[in-house]
């Protein structure tokens, strides 16, 4: 009782000097910024939390954590690239394709003999140049990003299927088996690779000039404009970013599938949109983080991987993963 | 004293629990009765009545023969990575064998020779895994069963030829490009219509609204095609719209023979189907893992049954009625081969 009643007089919002720390968190939890940067971590503890309780013998083990830092790898580096997009309060639509443009142009110079290294470079080419073609095209024109990305999403799968004749390229390399399946301390390679991404894409977000741009185009462009930064520019690179790292993670991707695919894997649009709403990125621009859709990504895997080990059906999976990104959505409102 | 006696019968209790454990383990090994075997599948996705077919055969195999299934699917159209994804999240699990249908030839070989390191049986059915992307991966299959899509598709070929008369025009409308089944069905059809000259084959992604659409410029294009085949039932749907739609009176023939397909023969807008039974996949894949399981040698590689469904037998084929409708084809309206059932130990 005393408790209690000491807890609703204690907060008051003009007296903050003398916050007791019940006040304090209370203030913090309902303040909707802080929900849009922790709701993802505390969504995520709760996931993991939650399989581990109902299945901890099946979901708790080295090897079925190690199938979920893999799993959310790609998505992981894609979202990365979403998240500067989203921050400039556009939004890439075309990374699914841009993949597998990327895919497809690896798994051509692969069967042509040329080294690996020159494989990646030029799927992450492949994919810079289309991430530059709407970058031009919707900074330059000041077309709407949803139209012309929504565009790119069927040229770069045309262009990926005449490109490679609608023919998979089998892509058998030891080195990128070793890239796929191996890991360090229990840390696999692949989810190594994301997490220098990760750690890059912070970096150059928040401490760099560059980083501080992307957020003032996102949070008003006119402002910026009048500060001088060039909008152009930054709408530009944003997307060169988005279409290099989706050409890039085309690398990951016939790593683990041992072949250039020439069909776009749709679901790969569909999770990196998902992680960056979950991760806290206001879909109106200037505002978000890189490990909040970082986590995200980590949060959608965890969940489709659970649902799978404790063997919930098919349907209900589709349902529940659904309702999760709806529901999360909704919680974290960073409308302006 | 009172907490010696405690540790006492703990001990007891936990020594005798290990001891029954202990017991079971190694009967388990000799014979593994029906009852512990666990099977679990990753099938291609559930928006296809075909796979939602082999699933219903899976589930209901097991059931009579009371072993336990967990049947996944992948979780988008294309989505081979995610498709992996799920088979590498039951690898680890405790499962005595997992059956397999890869979306791309080459997505799941990785996740595959994970399970064998685990020295647990693969059984592929309906689409084949790459034999070279298998191997590279270290990666063993016990047993495929399959339908032999190029034979469907030359039997449908022959069966075409015969009704409308050789060196006629025929449009061809394919799956996805570069989908291995697609590729396999169409080939088999031209290898089958012998003297017969073609259109296409054009992709439609298996889509019946494309399939439409692509038929009806074909037929614009060419006043004089004769016949059609289509990949698949969904596609033959829509050429069959085209046809109707031009005021032709020439056979379209699908692949598959689902629900839709079937009550089409039977009012016409459908020609014929060249039926898999999907079910029976289903059905193989489970006996082959429990053949396994109760360490039986299992038949490498069986190929399931496929009957050209049209109006001579559809009356047949539709009373042999599932009991969940979805694929209503469960077994074939005549005799086949299954090698499995007589290998199965009852226990």
């Amino acid at each position: 009782m005393k408790k209690i009643s000491k807890k609703s007089t204690a907060p008051s919002s003009e007296g903050a000097v003398d916050l007791n720390f019940l006040g304090r968190v209370r203030s913090k939890i309902q303040d909707p910024f802080f929900w849009s940067d922790w709701l993802v971590v505390v969504a995520f503890v709760f996931v993991i939390a939650f399989f581990g309780a109902i299945a901890p013998a099946e979901f708790l083990t080295l090897w079925n954590l190690n199938n979920i830092l893999v799993a959310a790898s790609i998505p992981a580096i894609i979202a990365v690239g979403q998240t500067f997009t989203v921050l400039t309060a556009g939004i890439d639509l075309s990374v699914s394709s841009t993949m597998t443009f990327g895919a497809v142009t690896f798994g051509l110079a692969f069967t042509n003999g040329w080294p690996l290294w020159q494989c990646v470079l030029i799927g992450t080419i492949a994919g810079t140049f289309v991430g530059l073609l709407n970058g031009l095209i919707i900074a330059k024109r000041k077309i709407n990003d949803f139209i012309v990305t929504l565009g790119m999403l069927s040229v770069a799968s045309g262009a990926a299927l005449v490109l490679s004749d609608g023919k998979p390229r089998q892509v058998i390399s030891e080195s990128l088996a070793t890239l796929a399946i191996g890991d360090k301390a229990n840390i696999p390679y692949l989810m190594m690779v994301a997490f220098v991404i990760v750690v890059v894409a912070h970096f150059v977000l928040f401490h760099t000039r560059f980083g501080t741009h992307v957020f003032a185009v996102g949070g008003d462009p006119e402002s910026a404009r009048a500060m001088g930064i060039s909008v152009v520019k930054i709408k530009v690179a944003v997307y060169v970013i988005s279409g290099a790292l989706a050409g890039f993670a085309a690398t990951l991707a016939i790593s683990r599938i041992g072949s250039a695919e020439p069909a776009a894997n749709t679901s790969i649009l569909l999770n990196s949109v998902a992680a960056v709403v979950l991760g806290g990125v206001s879909l109106f621009g200037g505002r978000g983080t890189i490990f909040g859709p970082f986590i995200a990504a980590l949060l959608l895997q965890s969940l489709s991987n659970g649902l799978t080990v404790i063997g919930v059906a098919a349907y209900y999976q589709y349902l529940s993963i659904g309702l999760v990104v709806i529901l999360s959505a909704a919680l974290v409102r960073t409308d302006k | 004293m009172k907490l010696n006696r405690f540790v006492k019968v703990a001990l007891v209790a936990v020594a005798s629990s290990s001891l029954l454990i202990a017991g079971t383990t190694t009967s388990t090994a000799a014979t593994k009765k029906l009852k512990s075997i666990r099977v679990a599948a990753v099938v291609k996705g559930l928006d296809n009545p075909f796979f939602i077919g082999i699933k219903e055969g899976i589930e209901e195999t097991a059931l009579k023969y009371g072993v336990y299934a967990n049947v996944q699917a992948a979780p988008g159209l294309n989505d081979d990575i995610g498709q992996a994804n799920k088979l590498d999240s039951l690898a680890g699990q405790n499962y005595d064998c997992y059956i397999v249908i890869p979306i791309s030839s080459n997505n799941l070989s990785q996740a595959i020779g994970k399970i064998t390191k685990k020295k647990k049986t693969v059984i592929n059915i309906d689409s084949p895994v790459d034999a070279a992307s298998l191997k590279a991966a270290g990666g063993k299959i016990t047993s495929f069963a399959g339908t032999d899509n190029f034979a469907a598709g030359k039997a449908g070929g022959e069966k075409m030829v015969a009704a409308i008369g050789a060196g006629k025009k025929i449009g061809l409308i394919a799956g996805l490009a570069g989908n291995v089944t697609s590729a396999a069905r169409v080939d088999g059809f031209k290898a089958g219509a012998v003297g017969a000259t073609f259109v296409g084959p054009v992709n439609a992604d298996w889509d019946t609204t494309k399939a439409l659409d692509a038929a009806n410029a074909m037929i614009t294009a060419n006043k004089d095609l004769a016949g059609f085949f289509a990949a698949n039932d969904q596609m033959a749907q829509g050429v069959g719209k085209a046809i109707k739609a031009a005021g032709l009176k020439i056979p379209v023939y699908g692949v598959d023979g689902i629900a839709d397909a079937l009550n089409e023969v039977k009012a016409g807008s459908i020609t014929a189907t060249i039926s898999q039974y999907p079910y029976v996949m289903g059905q193989m894949g489970v006996e082959a893992c429990i053949i396994a399981a109760q360490g039986g040698k299992v038949p490498a590689q069986t190929i399931t049954p496929y009957y050209i469904i049209d109006s001579a037998n559809i009356t047949a084929a539709l009373t042999n009625k599932s009991t969940r409708g979805y694929f209503p084809n469960q077994t074939p309206p005549g005799t086949y081969t299954n090698p499995y059932t007589k290998l199965i130990k009852k226990n």
